[in-house]
């Protein structure tokens, strides 16, 4: 059965002809169950007339009962051709006037009356059908029911009843398969949107990435809207990457350039004083690009972690301890900063990638180093009902409302290039990797001003990921 | 008589010379009603024996033995014993048989075909079918139990040399006239069946009661110029033959054709108002010793050789032969005027106890029958 698992047009045909097949057959047992009953009523009236007719022949001659069957009656039960054929007729004592002696029928039937009574049996090796009817006799010494049996085998009825039901099934067959075949058609071409969407993506240019302007039967709307949300998020990635890549070469070109200057100018430089200055300056330039490589690199790291792992529990509370370990020594030059740590509690587990998360937290407090006011740096750790909350406080002056969403692009820092802001170190990516990590997290990078205490850059990250969304994607 | 390949004849009930049939039918009525007839032939298989059947038959063997010959020729291997009773004999016996389950008869055969279809309404029979059968009309079988193999239409025979031309009736209607105008002179010169005796006697005349509103004068006007019953259609023919008897009524055709072909000075008449048409039956009981030898016979009766030679031998009568029976000269079609008897339940009219006692009862009355 693996066609019935790879094929959707089999599984359709195969579950509507079985279907189609115990719908005929229940039905062909039904009637066949009123064949039998139709195949009876129509010979019970032809076996209540003979029996009437033998009945309406019992009379009285010369004091005696008797009976003379008009051989009318032999006639029209003979219209069954094959079927034998018994009757009995006794006077009221039980008495046998004519036909079979050994007919008798079964013992709860009524007595004879005016009303034919009819029933199945069986007499000499074969079922039959059998009618009784009365005749009252209302003669002196007489007087009473005379009883006429008549009974016929059953070949004529069964073979009325095969002959019916054969027909009802034959009908039931053909309409069937006719529905069988309009189901198989009908399908096909249910599934022929499927085949002109795989068809026009096929037929596609390569970086053609507009949505598909298909028409297509409301079912597979879903499909479609997937289909071109997918390509309208794979378009974005493309621009948002191609953008990266053309801000990437051009924050690496200015740096490079300066570099190239530096090295001409220290070539040409015979001062010992001067060439020393420039050597200085030289090593400026190199760390800056070095920390613009690194960054760059820290990106593209996130970006594939976040298409790639996938989540398991991490302990944010240890997690952004050792982050702000590991980031302060960068920063730590500025040797009247206070650091302070908080969280809520001992740990706090959320899910996710361990990496990626301490990439994001380190980030924010290298962002709060290099532009806060460089006294005061605080950390905290808070989970409620709805999230983990990741605070990084500092005494700048912080980010003016209007640049927050600029300032999770990248390269989009305050709009300052790498040579324009010697002093501050930022490369511009910082905050576009917390914002990458955020989205990956189904969480979100929240900036805010809080008077009396300084700038808040915090990653939110949802409280408590359902498994399914465990995964990173 | 021991001549190889001829049969023996051997009679029961009264020993008598093989060949006087008729005398012996004739004591051992006379004898004593429950005596019954019975004549004892045998066919040694021509070949060494492998099969052996036991044929009742109430028919006659004289009209039979070409028949039975030839089967003998494409089985030589089978013997037959043929023993023939009267017709309502031959239904007695069967019934008890049948009733006493017990072995006998491999195949019954009877011109009275009503008692065959009344002894398969009974369970006596064995179905059989074949190629053979399937060719048999519906009307000449009942289910593929009794089959029919012959086709002999009742006629009205006359002694030539004693019935003037202008004499010969060709309806029922001029039969009657003619017993009316001239009843002293054919007064005791008629006969028929004494169908109490008769099967075939009572099938024809409870036939003529179905089909014409004449049956009752009929009967009266055979009353009134004493009617010679007998038996067996053969003493009819023989005293229609010998001028005993000047006009037979409802003979079986092929008797009296048998014996105009022997010579015999009489005339065949198929009454032009109608003509009832009888089938001899077969039928295997569920009682047979060996049936499958029975169905080899029956399959025989009713091949195309077996039907070639009941023609041949006027078994089954060819409608296009009607012309030389002087029967047709006014008539439009032999078709329209036979009435095939149509073997099937509607025979069981016949046998019903009641009916047969008043229809008997009512012939008495009528006819006295002579001895």
């Amino acid at each position: 059965m693996t066609i019935f698992r790879t094929s959707l047009y089999a599984r359709v045909t195969i579950m509507l002809g079985a279907l189609l097949i115990a719908g005929a057959l229940s039905i062909g047992v039904a009637a066949w169950q009123y064949a039998i009953v139709a195949a009876d009523e129509a010979y019970d009236r032809l076996l209540s007339g003979a029996a009437f007719q033998i009945a309406e022949s019992i009379r009285i001659e010369e004091g005696k009962l008797i009976v003379d069957p008009p051989v009318s009656v032999f006639d029209t039960l003979a219209l069954s051709r094959g079927d034998r054929i018994f009757y009995k007729v006794t006077n009221a004592e039980g008495t046998l006037l004519t036909g079979y002696e050994t007919l008798r029928l079964p013992e709860k039937t009524p007595p004879p009356g005016a009303e034919p009574v009819l029933g199945n049996a069986v007499f000499s090796r074969e079922p039959v059908r059998w009618v009784s009817v009365g005749r009252y006799i209302s003669e002196p010494n007489l007087e009473g029911w005379a009883s006429v049996v008549v009974a016929q085998t059953r070949q004529a009825r069964d073979l009325l009843a095969f002959d019916l039901t054969l027909k009802a099934i034959g009908i039931l067959a053909l309409m069937s398969l006719l529905a069988l075949a309009m189901v198989m058609i009908t399908v096909r071409a249910a599934l022929a949107p499927l085949h002109a969407i795989g068809e026009a993506i096929d037929r596609r240019a390569y970086n053609d990435l507009t949505p598909l302007s298909l028409e297509v039967p409301r079912e597979i709307a879903p499909l479609a809207a997937g289909l071109n949300h997918f390509m309208q998020r794979l378009s974005d990635r493309l621009t948002i990457l191609k953008r990266f890549i053309a801000d990437a070469a051009h924050q690496i070109r200015t740096p490079l350039a300066a570099l190239s200057s530096q090295v001409d100018l220290l070539a040409h430089e015979r001062d010992p004083e001067k060439q020393k200055q420039s050597v200085g300056r030289l090593q400026d330039v190199v760390d800056r690009l070095g920390r613009l490589v690194n960054q760059l690199l820290d990106h593209a790291m996130v970006i594939h972690r976040s298409e790639s792992v996938v989540g398991a529990p991490v302990d944010l509370v240890a997690l952004t301890r050792h982050a702000l370990r590991d980031a302060i020594p960068m920063a730590a030059d500025d040797s009247d900063l206070n650091v302070m740590f908080e969280s809520q509690q001992q740990a706090i587990t959320v899910i996710g990638d361990s990496v990626s998360l301490r990439e994001a937290i380190v980030n924010l407090i290298n962002n709060a180093v290099t532009h806060g006011g460089g006294r005061m740096l605080l950390v905290r750790v808070l989970q409620d009902a709805t999230a983990t909350r990741v605070e990084v406080i500092d005494d700048g002056n912080g980010i003016p409302p209007e640049k927050w969403t600029d300032m999770l692009q990248p390269f989009q820092s305050g709009k300052k290039s790498v040579d324009q802001d010697k002093d501050r170190r930022g490369s511009g990516l910082g905050l576009a990797i917390v914002q990458d990590v955020a989205r990956a997290h189904h969480g979100e990078v929240q900036f805010e001003s809080r008077t009396g205490l300084g700038f808040v850059a915090t990653l939110v990250l949802p409280g408590e990921p359902s498994p399914s969304d465990a995964s990173l994607r | 008589m021991k001549v190889p390949g001829n049969p023996e004849r051997l009679s029961t009930g009264p020993r008598l010379l093989a060949g006087a049939r008729v005398t012996v039918a004739a004591i051992a009525l006379l004898l004593s009603v429950q005596q019954t007839w019975s004549q004892y032939t045998l066919f040694p298989a021509p070949a060494s024996e492998k099969a052996r059947i036991l044929i009742e038959a109430a028919t006659d063997l004289v009209a039979l033995e070409p028949m039975v010959r030839d089967f003998q020729l494409v089985a030589p291997d089978v013997t037959i014993e043929y023993v023939e009773y009267v017709t309502n004999d031959l239904f007695a016996k069967a019934s008890a048989q049948c009733a006493r389950n017990e072995l006998g008869a491999d195949l019954f055969l009877s011109s009275s075909v009503d008692q065959l279809v009344k002894l398969a309404n009974d369970g006596c029979g064995s179905r059989y079918r074949s190629a053979a059968t399937d060719l048999v009309p519906a009307t000449a079988k009942w289910r593929d139990e009794v089959f029919g193999f012959t086709a002999e239409p009742a006629a009205l025979v006359y002694n030539r040399d004693v019935v003037p031309k202008e004499d010969v009736p060709h309806t029922r209607t001029e039969l009657l006239d003619l017993l009316r105008r001239k009843s002293s002179l054919y007064a005791g010169h008629i006969g028929s069946y004494d169908i109490a005796q008769s099967g075939i006697g009572f099938l024809l005349a409870s036939a003529d009661s179905r089909h014409s509103s004449l049956y009752g004068r009929l009967i009266e006007s055979f009353g009134r110029i004493g009617l010679v019953t007998r038996c067996c259609t053969a003493d009819i023919i023989n005293d229609i033959e010998s001028g005993r008897v000047a006009i037979g009524y409802n003979l079986l055709a092929s008797y009296a054709l048998g014996a105009q072909r022997r010579g015999a000075r009489i005339g065949v008449i198929l009454l032009r108002d109608y003509t009832v048409v009888l089938s001899r039956g077969a039928m295997i009981p569920r009682t047979a010793r060996d049936p499958s030898t029975a169905r080899r016979f029956l399959e025989y009766l009713l091949s195309m050789r077996g039907q070639h030679l009941a023609r041949e031998v006027g078994l089954i009568f060819n409608p296009a032969e009607m012309r030389e029976l002087e029967s047709t000269q006014k008539s439009p079609s032999g078709a329209e005027i036979l009435r095939p008897i149509v073997i099937g339940p509607g025979l069981l009219a016949e046998q019903d106890q009641a009916k047969r006692a008043r229809f008997l009862a009512e012939w008495y009355r009528s006819i006295a029958p002579t001895p």
